[in-house]
């Protein structure tokens, strides 16, 4: 689960604590309306009571439609983030068959993807950071690239070209 | 992926807020509180609001928690029922077939018990006023013998005030003793399924973490 997916989570169990508390002090002012209502007949002063009452009652039924909201956000984001990252596996799967890369540089390549230097490369795969360059350099040969950022860059572009979904 | 169904697999905060109060003010007036006291009565009325509010997200809620997820449906009851015994799993998005039912006996049950509850306290004030009230309705002819008797038989222990209170007390009773047989069931059902499909669950409805 992403950080953020873990934010949204906790706000949402916030606001539905919130919400809860709200609907508690809401039963007890109604329940302390009728009692007075009862005692004394209706007045002004419980005419005031019985607005704040109602008042806290639609802030009852607003907060949990505002939970509903987080809830349906989130879900619609982590189905975002699903299709995204199938469909950017599947461009990488299919651009790096294209390029023709041996296994070897179709892994040091998806590193250098996912923002890697070389020096991390090398530690990653255990190897040398020679090895690393030379075959990150045959990546962007094949690739008709010059940089990591240009890496990055064919994929991000091809992505941001894509409809909304 | 993974998010998509690590979302699917908790219920959402509301359920479980609502639901683990609801277990606390049972369990606080079935052994805390003094039946009939003012805490009773204050315990009860929180009970109702927290089962107002998980009424109301079973309309506006997300789609799993909504009424329409777990329509009660003896038919498909029986169904889960022959798959359990062919030792078949079905992955159910809202409460099983079998805990539908239950969630709906569980909560008529409170509704009679919040009810006949409501019936007989009436509004505040409730520390000692409401006993007055309490006796006042006791007085009322016709049934103060068979109260009597009845209120005599069940609770020995106590002091037979719950007793005096007529019919109301009795379904409230009736209806109290009915509900933890209810929850006696619940839990073998959770026990149950936790064999059967696992940990999830427990998880789902676990209060905290992740």
């Amino acid at each position: 689960m992403t950080d953020r997916a873990r934010t949204r989570e906790r706000k949402a169990a916030g606001i539905s604590i919130l919400v809860a508390l709200q609907a508690l002090a809401c039963a007890f002012f109604l329940a302390d309306l009728v009692g007075d209502v009862l005692v004394d007949g209706f007045g002004l002063h419980l005419a005031v009571e019985a607005m704040a009452a109602l008042a806290l009652l639609v802030a009852v039924v607003l907060g949990a439609l505002r939970v509903r909201g987080l809830i349906a956000d989130a879900r619609r984001d982590a189905a975002a983030v699903a299709v995204a990252q199938g469909a950017l596996a599947e461009l990488i799967r299919l651009r790096f068959a294209e390029w023709q890369l041996t296994a070897a540089e179709a892994d040091v390549a998806l590193f250098a993807l996912k923002g890697c230097d070389i020096a991390e490369i090398a530690r990653l795969r255990g190897s040398a950071a020679g090895t690393v360059r030379a075959q990150l350099a045959r990546v962007y040969a094949k690739a008709g690239i010059d940089s990591q950022s240009g890496l990055i860059a064919l994929f991000l572009e091809e992505l941001i070209g894509l409809p909304a979904a | 992926m993974t998010a998509t169904t690590a979302n699917r697999r908790r219920w959402d905060p509301i359920v479980r807020i609502t639901h683990w109060s609801v277990a606390i003010a049972v369990l606080a007036n079935a052994v805390i509180t003094e039946e009939g006291s003012g805490p009773h009565i204050w315990v009860g009325y929180a009970l109702a609001a927290i089962l107002a509010l998980r009424l109301l997200w079973g309309l506006v809620g997300p789609p799993e928690a909504r009424f329409s997820a777990f329509w009660p449906s003896p038919r498909k009851a029986l169904g889960h029922l022959r798959e359990i015994r062919a030792g078949k799993r079905t992955a159910h998005a809202s409460h099983n077939p079998l805990g539908a039912l239950m969630v709906y006996a569980i909560w008529g049950t409170l509704l009679t018990i919040i009810a006949t509850g409501i019936a007989m306290a009436g509004p505040p004030p409730w520390d000692g006023a409401e006993r007055g009230e309490g006796r006042h309705v006791a007085v009322a002819p016709g049934h103060a013998g068979e109260r009597g008797e009845d209120g005599g038989e069940r609770e020995d222990g106590e002091e037979g005030e719950e007793g005096e209170e007529g019919p109301l007390g009795e379904i409230h009773e009736t209806a109290a003793n009915l509900l933890y047989l209810l929850i006696l069931l619940h839990l073998a059902g959770v026990i149950f399924e936790t064999r059967r499909n696992g940990r999830q669950v427990l998880v789902a409805m676990a209060p905290i973490g992740r």
